[in-house]
């Protein structure tokens, strides 16, 4: 036996102190207030045209972008939202007693030989959607298809590591890793995108590149159509392995672009929940008694990105001036709604093993002091008023609020910031291209510290937008990610951050709080803080 | 008359193709790179080269244009690369009758409501019926569509309950369902153009009220409503109808806002997601599909002409 558990330290790294670090954000009000008045009236109105009548089918408001559901193909948030009501993962991410954790989901259970092989056993009897079977050879088809297949998913890198995948009976495959990989349960099943979700070898040899329209997996519910622009509707599976689950019968994510619509939507009763509510609509639909908002801070950190590229952002003094200069009780306020809290280094809330709670007090990060603010400005190499171009869009989830609130506070330090607003999709190509002065963004939905900070700042990244560069946090994070550790990976990344903060491409911002809303009948959803809309415990009441 | 059908046919044809070829070299204008957009935030050069091969961007403009343009006007216009769906179906048999419902339902309402209110207005002129059509008009034409959607969301959806605020039942599926979801969707787009209806009616009515042969009817002692209804209300029908068909270009631009507004899956909401997509193809397609209707509008009404105006009968 090895003496050091490895899956534990992997599997626990969460588990923690979170429920006392962040307290019940979760806001609680009005139940068993039914339906307001006119809620009912209308329903019993609508019933007919409006809503097929049995009651096991929510409809649930998707607000934001549904790409693909491919879950080795997809890029976003909104469409795992969906894809995990339809397929399993090796591991599942659960959230239990305030901790974030990844448990086996298909896998019955998961061991380490060694800290580089991964033996996972397999549920018996699943199957797929289209009744084929799910065992190894499924499993091992899905990894191969994120690792090396054609056309390439966006997810590949997080498989690199992976050297061999041995079948050692139908229902156990063995996972070498050519090094330790303390990533390992994220990258399965962590950020945008599934690396880890088995799908139907059949139904991917039978639709190619149209499985995304067509995904057959082993989840809670199957897929039965898509129409563009209007709705996604799925039905309950009643082979689901898990005993009695689902409770639904049906569920609908109706395709809504216009926040406020869904709002009354919800409010009318025509349907039963929302995906995601902008911070704008946050404190209107918490007045609503007939509607529960769930949401508490989860791993993400905005920021204002300054371009280490060119003048005047190369200068140093200047950007922690500006690092320095931004009143974070200020933005938080006003572009934030007072929704979020302050991020004094990237670390988020969520990654319980290696977030401080008591950070603000630590002397680690950054905040505002304008005095220090105003030291570093007058050892800027340009003392004189300086003017720099902040590049924003109507994107994320505020907006331009975050530009507008900034610029003010750039004035103060002898910056004077031109605001200009671009199209989304040219701030994209802009970003990407280091074509700016000042910019804001958000990471989101991270639950380690790896994907938190190596890849955004890594020397030469393709994310690393404000293009930074420092070999010596480049050496931290990647020992860390051989490091099985918690205490010492911990470690390294404060070393990390540390360099990141001091150096400052970024001044950090917030930390967000990500809502949901259901109806009061809704009952038995689980929240887990990470972006997720899982349905399988739901039942509408 | 079949010769000059024709030749406005020709010419139909023949702006179709600078519609085709200004609305492609736009968009390949437009800074913001597909690939990246399509790609999210997490991915690799690997997966963004790929990609870019699958999508035939790597060609040159010129080539990809010819290509387009061969395949579409033998009706096959791709595959959407995002959604993976044949572009065909997804804007011509999924989105199109949505948007033709709303507009219709929108005109139509304009018009049922509009006529009566300018005749009303112009035969009661300079009276309370009259400044009360007016002020209906100018607040009809005030009101911008995505904020008087929203506003009739908030107090016939939210706070009544009356009417569904989302989606799209189609009326020859369920016929009492599709009008009942079709009512705040087809008012908030046709004010403006009642609006407008109410103003044309009654400034060509007024006009028409004192020509000499309305005096005559009179005097030979036509009934009231005849004189209007028959006599005065044929006037109004040439300038209405020229109006509505150069106005159509309003009507589909409303219904951009108006879909996204109630949620319909109509062409509106195709065209505006595959631009912030950068998904040529669809956003080519939607282009092309409203441009043909707005053409193709303007040459019936052109060649209705003749029917509602005997005078213009060639001879």
């Amino acid at each position: 036996m090895n003496d050091i558990d490895h899956k534990k330290i992997l599997a626990d790294r969460f588990a923690s102190r979170l429920a006392a670090s962040l307290g019940r954000r979760t806001v609680l009000k009005g139940i068993g207030a039914g339906m307001i008045a006119a809620g009912s009236v209308s329903q019993g109105f609508l019933s007919q045209p409006a809503r097929a009548a049995d009651g096991g089918h929510i409809r649930i408001a998707a607000l934001k972008h549904i790409d693909t559901l491919d879950p080795h193909f997809t890029g976003f948030l909104a469409s795992i939202q969906v894809i995990n009501n339809i397929h399993n993962g090796l591991l599942k991410i659960t959230y239990k007693d305030g901790a974030v954790k990844f448990e086996p989901d298909l896998a019955e259970s998961w061991d380490l030989e060694d800290d580089k092989t991964h033996v996972f056993k397999l549920r018996d009897g699943v199957k797929f959607h289209d009744g084929t079977v799910c065992d190894a050879e499924a499993v091992k088809f899905s990894l191969l298809r994120v690792k090396e297949g054609e056309p390439k998913s966006p997810h590949a890198w997080k498989l690199a590591l992976l050297e061999t995948i041995e079948i050692l009976d139908p229902l156990t495959i063995k996972l070498t890793f050519s090094k330790p990989y303390a990533f390992l349960p994220v990258a399965l099943n962590g950020s945008t995108g599934r690396a880890g979700t088995v799908v139907s070898p059949a139904a991917v040899q039978k639709h190619g590149k149209d499985y995304g329209r067509n995904p057959v997996g082993t989840g809670p519910f199957k897929f039965v159509s898509w129409r563009e622009n209007d709705s996604i509707e799925l039905e309950k599976n009643p082979d689901y392995f898990e005993d009695g689950l689902p409770l639904l019968d049906k569920v609908s994510f109706i395709m809504m672009k216009e926040p406020s619509s869904a709002v009354a939507a919800l409010m009318a009763g025509q349907i039963d929940g929302m995906t995601d509510c902008p911070m704008q609509l946050v404190s209107q639909v918490d007045a609503f008694p007939g509607a529960k908002l769930y949401g508490e801070i989860e791993g993400n950190y905005t920021y204002v990105g300054m371009n280490t590229r060119r003048a005047p952002f190369d200068d140093i003094n200047l950007r922690l001036a500006v690092a320095w200069g931004l009143d974070r009780e200020t933005l938080l306020k006003q572009a934030y709604f007072g929704r979020a809290i302050q991020s004094y280094t990237p670390i988020s809330p969520p990654m319980s093993d290696f977030y401080d709670p008591n950070i603000a007090t630590s002397g680690r990060g950054q905040w505002f002091d304008p005095d220090k603010a105003q030291a570093f400005r007058a050892k800027a190499t340009n003392q004189n008023e300086i003017e720099v171009t902040y590049m924003m869009a109507e994107r994320g989830p505020v907006g331009t609020r975050i530009a507008q609130t900034v610029a003010p506070m750039l004035a103060k330090i002898g910056i004077k910031a031109k605001l200009e607003l671009v199209e989304p999709a040219t701030w994209v190509q802009r970003r990407n291209g280091g074509d700016f002065d000042l910019f804001d963004f958000e990471w989101v939905a991270d639950l380690d510290p790896d994907e938190t900070l190596y890849p955004e700042f890594k020397s030469g990244g393709p994310w690393n937008f404000p293009g930074w560069s420092n070999a010596d946090f480049d050496k931290y994070c990647e020992e860390a990610q051989v490091v099985l550790d918690p205490a010492k990976r911990r470690e390294l990344y404060y070393k990390a951050e540390d360099i990141l903060m001091a150096e400052a491409p970024i001044a950090m911002m917030a930390h967000m709080p990500i809502y949901k809303v259901f109806s009061t009948k809704v009952q038995g959803f689980q929240y887990i803080p990470a972006d997720l809309i899982n349905l399988h415990t739901v039942s509408l009441a | 008359m079949f010769l000059l059908a024709c030749r406005k046919v020709f010419q139909t044809i023949f702006v179709l193709l600078i519609v085709s070829v200004a609305s492609f070299s736009l968009l390949k204008l437009a800074p913001g790179d597909p690939v990246e957009i399509m790609l999210g935030n997490e991915y690799s050069a690997e997966a963004h080269a790929s990609l870019v091969a699958e999508l035939g961007l790597d060609r040159p403009l010129a080539e990809q244009y010819l290509t387009w343009l061969g395949h579409f006007v033998t009706g096959d216009w791709g595959t959407s690369f995002i959604a993976r769906a044949d572009i065909f179906t997804y804007a011509v048999v999924e989105a199109l009758p949505v948007t033709l419902t709303l507009a219709a339902s929108a005109l139509g309402l304009a018009i049922v409501v509009g006529v009566p209110l300018g005749v009303l207005s112009a035969v009661r002129k300079d009276t309370v019926w009259d400044a009360g059509a007016a002020v209906f008009a100018l607040t009809g034409t005030a009101f911008p569509s995505f904020f008087l959607g929203i506003l009739l969301i908030w107090i016939f959806g939210a706070k009544l309950g009356l009417f569904p605020v989302m989606g799209f039942v189609p009326p020859w599926e369920d016929f009492w369902g599709g009008v009942y979801h079709m009512i705040l969707p087809a008012f908030t787009l046709s004010t403006y153009f009642m609006a407008m209806i109410v103003r044309l009616t009654r400034a060509t009515l007024v006009e028409v009220l004192e020509q000499p042969y309305i005096a005559a009817a009179r005097a030979r002692g036509e009934p009231g409503w005849r004189v209007i209804w028959i006599h005065g209300l044929r006037n109004v029908a040439m300038p209405l109808v020229t109006i509505l068909g150069l106005q159509l270009g309003a009507l589909l631009q409303g219904a951009v806002l108006t879909e996204t507004v109630f949620s319909l899956p109509g062409t509106g909401q195709m065209i505006t997601s595959a631009v912030l997509g950068r998904e040529y193809g669809v956003v080519q397609a939607g282009v092309m599909m409203t441009a043909t209707l707005f053409v193709v509008v303007n040459l019936i009404v052109d060649l209705a002409y003749p029917f509602l105006d005997p005078r213009l009968k060639p001879t």
